[in-house]
């Protein structure tokens, strides 16, 4: 028998019964969508970002693009989409329902305004219609105070800090989380702001301004709508890397609670999402891509995970990679050099390339044997060869002088 | 007749390109008799960029349109490849195929002027035409002597459920066009017929005639031999009323020939009859599978005695056999067993044991089997002839004639053009 792991957290005061929640996009956009979304297991929905009436939501088809491999299309995600087209009476409903009939789920919503009075209206309508928890938009291209058209209020250091004050004031002992935008010079000083405005936490991050790609015979931007295209906001696997770095960051220099976001694909992405300081993992691409039955591998391999590393629940991941991550000027400098495991290698000479072509020529070719010869002169140990090979048969050691020890390097994936 | 083997979907030949490990010195293009670049045209299918994929298949290999969907790739390339040390070889004639399915053969070969010397190649298969075109591309004038038709068996006898006919045209005519300078169908059979014009001779002629089975009955109606049952099918012919048919042999002539008379007719009977075992057969397995897939069955085991019959074929007497110690082919050798004789009923009999050369060209040494003797750079001992492919090799495959036609091509230019590297 494998042991069970209890998955269910505490989150800003909310009982999660797991940590993996669907993010405000399409997955939580219909009713009938994010009702199936909880019945098949997720731990909860943030609704997809609502606004007052007044506030137009003109959407444009075909929305999706996305690009990749030959054999995999879908490594990123790009859509044109805007907020819901859903205004607060009907997400109000919406609430209310949802959490009569998941009273043990998280009931989240998301916001954007314009003005501090639509701000405050949407906040107020949202708490009494009983919802666990309020984001705020701070990342759509639209999302601006009006004032600032076509920026994203994340963008803005104080405009970030007072629109945060206006939601918490009204949200009083409500939750309040600011999902923010990557694309910005200094991450750190948007997430003081965020914290100097009263709101409980951070969702980092939000999609990334992007241009999909081009159709090269026609020259129309992808999604082409009759030949225009417009900028997307990038998810999937293809932005996971610059999530980690932001959620990092934020939580080695920010003392604020951070629900990770953007490009998280599977249990062994959550676990590195919240080892770097998120509380808990949303998802969009992923049941966009493969449905709401993701769930299912979610829930086993993260609670296997944390039975096989002797882990009692989610939280004890949290921030356990953060001490290791530091500048590069504060790294240890060791003396590495590649060294081959033979009986794993296959011939393919791919490291001999790369180390001719691309690293420092410290790579012999065998070609009768089909094997290559490191000479330890010439290595500096970048590794590109260990990157490069199909099998992981080259090893990065470090001899320590005048001893028979080897430390070696190794990545595993 | 349809084709067997289906070309690969888009998305199959970018899941398969995935999978090349793009390896450094492939050993794939190595093990390729014509060393096509397998990993760069592999990449180029990566990218899409289809017409790049074939102008590297082509520059290296004259007779690509066949050997995409013949060549024997499990002798060959796939056979080394690296990919079989982690999981399964890659699929690399299916994606040659794919590249030639999916575009035009391109007329950016380099040409240089034809000023030199009239070459003669006699025969124009996959040998003849292979030295052809190199030799165009070195300045030379080919001479094709053909007494049948251009693009030698593959176009004659190789059956349409594996090579259809406006394939191999495709790719003879394309040769033709390029590179030929005057195409003669004339049976060359003493080099005395050349006269003064040309500086060099290849020949290339191949393996015409059929081995006989010499047994009582082998002049019945009904008895057929395979390759010429082969050519008859390829163009047109069918053998409607047979209900029982045995095709003696265990090589890839008679499990071919096998294949052809159980799709021409899916109800009857097809039996391989083979004296050997299954892991002595000769044919490549790719085809064996083909050929049981469609209802062929396989006796083995059993040494063919007599064709019985009063004057059509009525059945085939055999002996049961066993294995005995290797012979000199390395395979082990069928020992009858005494009072084992059985009949199989059969209304007709298709030798195939195997292909012998037309005995020309009295001056040109030969060895015991008729075929031609070269030395290294693929001269016979009379100067300024040269030979290559299945004259030379004895039955072989298309890709390994096509290297010996490239070879010779270089060799006469360096004979012609005292000893310079071309
Ligand atoms: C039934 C069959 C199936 C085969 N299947 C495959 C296969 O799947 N894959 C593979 O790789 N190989 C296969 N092979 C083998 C392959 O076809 C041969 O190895 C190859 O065709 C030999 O090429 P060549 O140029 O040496 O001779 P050939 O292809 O035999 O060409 C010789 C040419 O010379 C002409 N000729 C002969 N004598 C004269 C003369 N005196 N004057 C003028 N012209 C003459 C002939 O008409 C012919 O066109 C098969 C062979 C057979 C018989
Ligand atoms: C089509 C689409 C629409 C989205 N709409 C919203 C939205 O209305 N509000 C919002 O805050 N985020 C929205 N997002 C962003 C997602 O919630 C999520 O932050 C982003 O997709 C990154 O996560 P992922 O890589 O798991 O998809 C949208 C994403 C997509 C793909
Ligand atoms: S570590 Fe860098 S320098 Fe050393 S062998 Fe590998 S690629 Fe070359
Ligand atoms: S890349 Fe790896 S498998 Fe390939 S030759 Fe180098 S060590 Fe061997
Ligand atoms: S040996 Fe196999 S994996 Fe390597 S280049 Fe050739 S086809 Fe690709």
């Amino acid at each position: 028998m494998y042991k069970k792991i209890d998955l269910s957290m505490e989150f800003l005061g909310i009982r999660l019964e797991n940590p993996f929640i669907l993010s405000a996009a399409p997955p939580t956009d219909e009713f009938d969508i994010a009702y199936n979304g909880l019945k098949a297991g997720w731990g909860g929905v943030i609704l997809k970002t609502t606004s007052v009436e007044g506030n137009s939501v003109p959407l444009k088809y075909p929305m999706m693009s996305s690009f990749g491999s030959m054999s995999r299309k879908v490594i990123g995600l790009g859509n044109i989409d805007l907020i819901s087209g859903y205004h607060i009476d009907e997400i109000e409903k919406r609430v209310k329902i949802l959490k009569e009939v998941f009273p043990e789920k998280m009931i989240g919503a998301s916001i954007m305004g314009a003005k501090k009075e639509d701000w405050q209206t949407l906040v107020g309508r949202l708490k009494k219609a009983g919802v666990d928890l309020i984001e705020c938009s701070f990342s759509c291209p639209q999302g601006s105070m009006g004032e600032e058209a076509g920026r994203m209020l994340a963008q803005s250091i104080e405009a970030t800090e007072k629109v945060a004050r206006w939601v918490k004031e009204a949200a009083e002992d409500t939750p309040v989380l600011i999902k923010i935008t990557p694309q910005v010079t200094d991450i750190v000083e948007v997430a003081k702001a965020v914290k100097k405005g009263g709101a409980d936490g951070i969702t980092a991050s939000n999609t990334i301004p992007s241009l999909l790609g081009i159709d090269i015979n026609t020259f129309e931007p992808y999604p082409s709508l009759f030949g225009k295209g417009a900028y997307s906001g990038l998810s999937g696997p293809a932005i996971k890397p610059i999530t980690l770095r932001t959620i990092a960051e934020i939580a080695k220099n920010v003392d604020i609670t951070i629900s990770g976001n953007g490009g998280a694909f599977n249990w062994r992405d959550v676990v590195e999402f919240m080892s770097v300081g998120a509380s808990n993992v949303q998802f969009c691409t992923l049941p966009m891509h493969y449905g709401f039955r993701t769930i299912k591998d979610l829930k086993r391999g993260f609670a296997h995970y944390l039975s096989d590393m002797g882990f009692n629940s989610p939280l004890d991941v949290v921030g356990k990679a953060l001490p290791n991550i530091k500048s590069q000027d504060e790294l240890p400098s060791p003396k590495t050099r590649a060294e081959l495991v033979e009986e794993k290698c296959v011939g393919c000479g791919l490291c001999y390339s790369a180390c001719s072509d691309g690293g420092h020529m410290a790579i012999d070719w065998d070609s009768e044997k089909r094997l290559p010869h490191f000479d330890e002169e010439k290595c500096v140990g970048c590794a590109m060869c260990m990157q490069v090979c199909p099998v992981d048969a080259i090893k990065m050691n470090e001899k320590i002088e005048n001893s028979n020890n080897v430390h070696y390097f190794v990545e595993k994936r | 007749m349809e084709e067997i083997e289906k070309t690969f979907s888009k998305e199959q030949a970018a899941i398969e390109a995935e999978r090349c490990l793009y390896c450094y010195d492939a050993p794939c293009e190595t093990a390729c008799p014509a060393h096509v670049p397998i990993a760069e045209f592999i990449q180029s299918i990566r990218t899409d960029n289809l017409k790049g994929a074939r102008e590297i298949i082509q520059e290296a290999h004259p007779f690509i349109e066949t050997c995409g969907r013949i060549c024997p790739e499990e002798s060959f390339c796939q056979s080394v490849c690296t990919r079989i040390k982690m999981d399964t070889p890659i699929k690399i004639r299916e994606l040659h195929r794919y590249i030639t399915d999916n575009t035009d053969p391109s007329e950016n070969l380099e040409l240089v002027p034809a000023t030199k010397g009239k070459i003669a190649i006699v025969g124009g298969g996959p040998a003849g035409l292979a030295c052809v075109r190199e030799l165009r591309r070195f300045g030379y004038k080919p001479v094709v002597f053909e007494k049948k038709q251009l693009g030698g068996v593959p176009a004659n006898e190789i059956s349409a459920t594996r090579l259809p006919e406006e394939i191999e045209k495709k790719e003879a005519r394309f040769l033709q066009h390029n590179f030929v300078s005057e195409i003669k169908d004339i049976a060359i059979k003493s080099l005395g017929e050349l006269n003064e014009e040309y500086s060099a001779i290849f020949i290339s002629t191949g393996l015409s005639g059929e081995l006989n089975l010499d047994i009582p009955g082998n002049n019945l109606d009904g008895v057929y031999y395979s390759r010429e049952l082969l050519k008859r099918a390829k163009s047109g012919f069918r053998l409607p009323h047979f209900k029982r048919i045995g095709v003696i042999g265990g090589g890839n002539v008679a499990v071919e020939v096998a294949s052809v008379l159980k799709i021409e007719d899916p109800l009857r009977d097809v039996e391989v009859i083979y004296r050997r075992g299954t892991k002595e057969l000769k044919a490549f397995k790719k085809e064996i599978e083909e050929a049981i897939d469609l209802g062929v069955t396989f006796q083995f085991l059993a040494i063919p005695k007599k064709i019985k019959g009063d004057k059509r074929v009525e059945g085939l007497v055999v002996t049961r056999a066993h294995l005995g110690e290797k012979d000199t082919s390395g395979r082990r050798y069928p020992v009858p067993i005494p009072n084992s004789d059985f009949i199989i009923p059969l209304d007709a009999v298709v030798i195939a044991i195997g292909q012998k050369a037309d005995v020309y060209f009295p001056k040109v040494e030969k060895n015991a089997k008729g075929l031609v003797k070269v030395s290294d750079d693929l001269m016979t001992n009379v100067k300024g002839v040269f030979a290559g492919g299945d004259i030379v090799r004895g039955a072989s495959t298309v890709v390994e004639c096509v290297a010996d036609g490239k070879k010779a091509a270089q060799n006469i230019a360096k004979y012609l053009e005292g000893g310079k590297n071309v």
